[in-house]
């Protein structure tokens, strides 16, 4: 008997996510809970186990395809079966899984459709349905906003002006006036990114204050560590030093470590500090966050960044890994450079950018010198964080990435 | 701004602690986590632990606590996480919140909100389903208030917060997130004790409140096409009822058609079906219809459908009593 | 062992220590055979628990509460529990059921929203699950006094969490149990939560167990993750009871893995730094450790125990898949011993309505 598996709602409200990757294809044999596709939803990514064992009789959907909760998937069934397009056992007709909210129990309902009352007399009702009129899609001008007879007369004149025959495929040019094109549908994270850095730049006020920082301590002090590190089995970058030295700034500056809520119009300072760190991945910018970075070492934050970056190169981060961040660091030095001006993960309010350690001439005590030193961009939401509080911000910072003792005392445990 | 009733409630909350900080929230599980269903999302955060409490797992002592801090003068909101548990307090709501002021003649009284979700249709587990409204209903002293829009919701728990006597506050959980509504930014009222007419009509009228609303309205569109246009009444306050708005719709339609998902025996369907009886008989076209709950324990998730009163139920009850 | 490990002292009763080493005073005596039975009763439960999950993934089962993490004290205790003895659960009791031999298709069933998964087979002295946390305790003790009275050796186990213990059923009832000395065992799992509220904010009591005290008996605390320590206390604790002696309170010290349920999110209110320093306390794990160093576990000893766990679990949810869902009959026939009549006309409207399509 031919079943159907469907798009499941898999929790935190998710409505449609993208076949990534389909690891059957039809006429495969599969067993129950082998996993049959993979889906990404907002930017993780979901394994689909079979509910059925049987013969894959047909994919519904193709790779990056956005998909639905409560469509059809694949229909699995006994070789040879036919498979007819929309057909249901009457006794297992379902309606398609409704979005739901969060709750201890039971699947509360979720839409996002308006509620609006029709107010009309039943002598309009009854002009409307002779004129084939949808009173939801007419606004009344009667008392209250109650829909009158003309109401009614209007909106059908309206609708009987001819319409233009949509077409029912989108024609998409491989060529145009110049020349040829290559058309790259925007999916998956690349997608969720463009939407997350346009939501950004359009509500938060954008600011980025430079500075730079000499390294020559934090560089001997690394140094000095890296054979513990591996002992302890993790790679020591400079990155667990920079969340400790962050976070002393955050502390004096609290207003770093916020977000702020438009709709009531207030600053919500955090008092927990998880840190997210972006992690290039090839189709975009992931940022797995670092939860309550006051209470691990340096070793148990160089191990976890290690940890969640992997996982999001392999796309295997959890929806909670994603969630709960307070401040942002996005490391571009490693490939080079020498500023950038970062945009902010919302909705938090700053960002840090860390560019290429090197050797730069500078001057120090009247003599030119080659010293390290680690370029810092700072950007930051002016809505909130003044340039003032943003530059004192970013001279404790520096501060402690200069100070032997303070890095002294992180490596030890005791910051 | 458009909000879905759970964003509506959390927003009143929000609001009404704000400008009177005699208001406190305690419940299970309300503060760090924001309640299970997220209605005081942010208000930890916000008016801190002094003012936004998690309580230990005690339903009477938490009702009960909150009748003390009623008589010292705060505004207690005491959420109870579903209505299958209001039961552990019905002690302390009947023998003391509903009677308080009478036994002191007025000294003491208890301007207490007691929350809870309530009614089926989410395929929830046992006990997460009740519709007994009606208990409530029948005890004197106290007031039951059941929002069907993002709208009343919030300016009923406005009203309900600031009223000075014990209000049972019902939220038909399968009508938290069902839709968005426009809502003012400002403070208002949606007064108690007013009735709504949602749908103007004739030849009926229907009387319901809560999840049944929703139902009634597409149980109206489905007979238009019959030519039947009933007139739809969400009660709001389930006591004291409005007994005025519906003798005057019935008066005028002749015809009485009361919905509830509560069971049917002695369900308040039984109450507005006897004062009409009382004050409109001889404007009566047909006899009374109630489409109602069963008068048994509600299903699980495999059986609920056989329960509850669906649109089709509703429908088909219009048409029979246009017809008889 | 009951009565020499002060809760207020901080005292608290363990068998295998986390590497797997056993205490020799404090071992029980178990054949092999019995030992691995244990263990096969533990990674079964794993099994069908994480199953469930994938199934609620699926959609195929509603909400339900994971016992992840529980292994060792739900096994351990029910494996001391004898066929005459009475058990009342509450809703996070997988362990216990799978231990006491309630078909798993029974799980199941009600889990996904069948009434008939708690049509307890008859032999089987198993209550039904308790949704309302603790009002089963007074059941258990009224259960208790009438197993009493009519002289029977037989004892009766009730089953909750932390949160029950400030419900005032559990006042009442083990004030009651005090008083009438009767043959109950009460065992509490303290997983450290209730939804999201920590024990801490739940009782200022250090622990559960002294609790007991306050009303004339015994309290104990176990290391809940250790099923030879829970088997221990629990045997202990029966024999007491069947013996007439008086009631008993175990706390069974543990952590709840998984969320509080399904649609619970627990990274809401807790730490990964706080679950996985758990983790490392896996009560499979160390058992298997034990039962290593008796040589009673190898790979081909654990495929075959998974083998089987798949085997079973699988069976049980095609059962519970091919059972109908409740008729309108069955919605009908169990609210009285007999139908009233208006009932009877109810059942006739519903029948009418559903031919008529109205669903």
């Amino acid at each position: 008997m031919a079943k159907q598996f469907k798009f499941p709602d898999v929790g935190e409200g998710i409505t449609e996510g993208e076949i990534v990757r389909w690891l059957v294809k039809e006429g495969d044999e599969v067993k129950e809970d082998q996993t049959l596709a993979e889906v990404e939803t907002d930017k993780a990514v979901v394994e689909m186990p079979s509910p059925y064992q049987g013969t894959i009789l047909r994919i519904h959907t193709r790779e990056k395809d956005i998909i639905k909760v409560g469509q059809v998937l694949v229909t699995i069934g006994e070789k040879g079966e036919l498979v007819v397009d929309g057909a249901e056992e009457a006794k297992t007709a379902e309606k398609p899984a409704p979005a739901t909210g969060p709750s201890v129990v039971g699947i509360v309902p979720e839409s996002r459709e308006e509620i609006r009352e029709v107010l009309a007399t039943p002598k309009v009702r009854k002009l409307a349905l002779e004129l084939r009129v949808d009173l939801k899609s007419v606004r009344g001008t009667g008392p209250q906003g109650r829909i009158t007879e003309e109401d009614v007369r209007a909106a059908k004149a309206a609708a009987a002006a001819p319409e233009e025959k949509k077409l029912a495929f989108k024609v998409k040019e491989k060529f145009d006036f110049y020349g040829e094109l290559e058309r790259i549908p925007l999916r998956g994270v690349r997608r969720a990114t463009a939407k997350r850095m346009h939501q950004s730049v359009s509500t938060a006020a954008h600011v980025t204050h430079f500075d730079e920082a000499d390294v020559t301590e934090l560089v001997k002090i690394r140094d000095s560590l890296k054979t513990q590190a591996g002992e302890k089995g993790v790679k020591l970058t400079y990155l667990p030093f920079i969340v400790k030295a962050l976070l002393a700034a955050i502390k004096d500056h609290p207003l770093l470590n916020a977000t702020l809520n438009d709709e009531d119009e207030e600053i919500i300072v955090k008092k927990y500090y998880n840190f997210g760190i972006a992690v290039d991945v090839p189709d975009g910018l992931i940022v797995p966050v670092v939860k309550g970075v006051d209470q691990k070492s340096i070793f148990d934050l160089a191990g976890e960044i290690q940890t969640v970056a992997e996982a999001a190169k392999k796309r295997s981060l959890d929806l909670a890994d994603l969630k709960g961040g307070t401040f942002s660091i996005t490391n571009v030095g490693g490939i080079g450079g020498e500023a950038a001006t970062p945009i902010i993960n919302y909705p938090e309010v700053a960002i840090l950018a860390t560019l290429k350690i090197k050797d730069r001439v500078r001057v120090k005590n009247g003599e030119v010198k080659a010293i390290r030193t680690l370029p810092l961009c700072l950007s930051f939401d002016h809505r909130v964080i003044d340039g003032a509080e943003a530059a004192r911000f970013m001279n404790d910072l520096v501060a402690k990435l200069e100070d032997a003792d303070f890095l002294g005392r992180a490596a030890a445990g005791k910051e | 701004m458009m909000l879905n009733m759970v964003q509506a409630l959390n927003q009143a909350m929000h609001r009404e602690m704000e400008r009177d900080p005699r208001v406190v929230v305690l419940g299970e599980d309300v503060a760090v986590d924001g309640g299970v269903f997220r209605l005081t999302e942010g208000l930890l955060e916000k008016f801190g632990p002094e003012r936004v409490i998690d309580t230990p797992l005690a339903e009477s002592t938490l009702v009960g606590a909150s009748i003390g801090m009623a008589v010292a003068g705060l505004r207690p909101i005491a959420e109870i996480q579903f209505m299958g548990f209001i039961y552990l307090a019905l002690n302390q709501i009947i023998s003391h919140a509903a009677r308080l002021r009478n036994r002191s003649r007025g000294r003491f009284t208890v301007p207490l909100v007691i929350r809870a979700p309530y009614g089926a249709g989410v395929r929830a587990l046992e006990h997460h389903s009740e519709s007994t409204e009606a208990l409530f209903c029948q005890i004197p002293g106290l007031k039951v208030v059941v929002p069907s829009t993002p709208y009343d919701a919030m300016g009923l728990l406005l009203a309900s917060i600031r009223d000075d006597d014990p209000v049972i506050f019902l939220e038909p959980t399968k009508l938290y997130r069902a839709g968005r509504q426009e809502v003012p930014d400002e403070l208002y009222e949606v007064p108690l004790g007013k009735a709504k007419t949602v749908r103007e009509g004739e030849g009926v009228t229907i009387v319901a409140w809560g999840a049944m609303i929703p139902g009634a309205q597409k149980a109206a569109e489905m007979v238009e096409k019959d030519g039947l246009f009933p007139e739809i009444i969400d009660l709001r306050t389930l006591a004291p009822l409005d007994r005025e708005t519906v003798l005057e719709s019935v008066k005028r339609t002749g015809r009485l058609l009361v919905v509830h998902e509560a069971p049917k025996t002695c369900g308040l369907g039984a109450e507005i079906a006897a004062f009409v009886a009382e004050k409109a008989i001889f404007q009566l076209k047909a006899p009374i219809l109630r489409i109602t709950g069963q008068d048994i324990t509600v299903p699980l998730a495999k059986g609920e459908d056989y329960y509850y009163p669906s649109p089709e139920r509703v429908a088909a009850g219009i048409k029979k009593i246009m017809e008889s | 062992m009951i009565g020499k490990f002060d809760p207020l002292k901080g005292e608290r009763f363990q068998v295998l220590a986390e590497n797997g080493q056993a205490n020799p005073e404090r071992e029980p005596k178990l054949p092999g055979p019995e030992l691995q039975k244990i263990y096969s009763l533990m990674a079964t439960t794993r099994a069908a628990d994480l199953k469930a999950l994938k199934l609620q993934r699926q959609g195929r089962i509603g909400t339900f509460a994971p016992s992840l993490g529980h292994e060792a004290c739900q096994v351990g205790s029910a494996f001391a529990i004898q066929a005459k003895d009475w058990v009342f659960p509450y809703f996070r009791d997988l362990g216990t059921y799978v231990t006491l031999g309630l078909p798993l298709k029974n799980y199941f069933l009600y889990w996904m929203g069948n009434e008939e998964g708690m049509h307890i087979p008859a032999g089987l002295n198993i209550f039904t699950i308790t949704v309302p946390v603790g009002s089963h305790l007074p059941h258990a003790v009224g259960c208790a006094m009438a197993m009493k009275s009519r002289k029977e050796a037989a004892a009766v186990v009730a089953y909750f969490g932390d949160g029950a213990t400030s419900e005032g059923d559990f006042s009442e009832a083990l004030n009651f149990a005090g008083v009438f000395q009767t043959p109950n065992v009460f065992i509490c799992f303290n997983n450290q939560y209730a939804i999201s509220t920590p024990v801490r904010r739940q009782t200022a009591a250090k622990t559960i167990a002294q609790k007991a005290i306050a009303f004339g008996f015994d309290g104990i605390v176990v290391d809940g993750n250790d099923v030879l320590a829970m088997y221990a206390v629990t045997k202990e604790a029966l024999e007491k009871a069947r013996a007439g002696g008086a009631p008993t309170l175990i706390e069974a010290f543990t952590y709840r893995m998984g969320n509080h349920t399904t649609s619970d999110d627990a990274s809401r209110y807790r730490t990964e730094a706080e679950v996985g320093e758990w983790a490392k306390r896996d009560p499979l794990e160390r058992f298997k450790l034990y039962l290593k160093t008796k040589n009673l576990w190898d790979e081909s000893f654990e495929s075959r125990v998974q083998k089987e766990a798949d085997a079973w679990i699988n069976k049980a949810i095609a059962e519970a898949e091919d059972t109908p869902p409740p008729s309108p009959e069955d919605l009908y026939i169990y609210t009285y011993k007999e139908m009233p009549p208006d009932l009877s006309e109810q059942l006739s409207e519903l029948r009418e309505s559903l031919k008529a399509g109205q669903r």
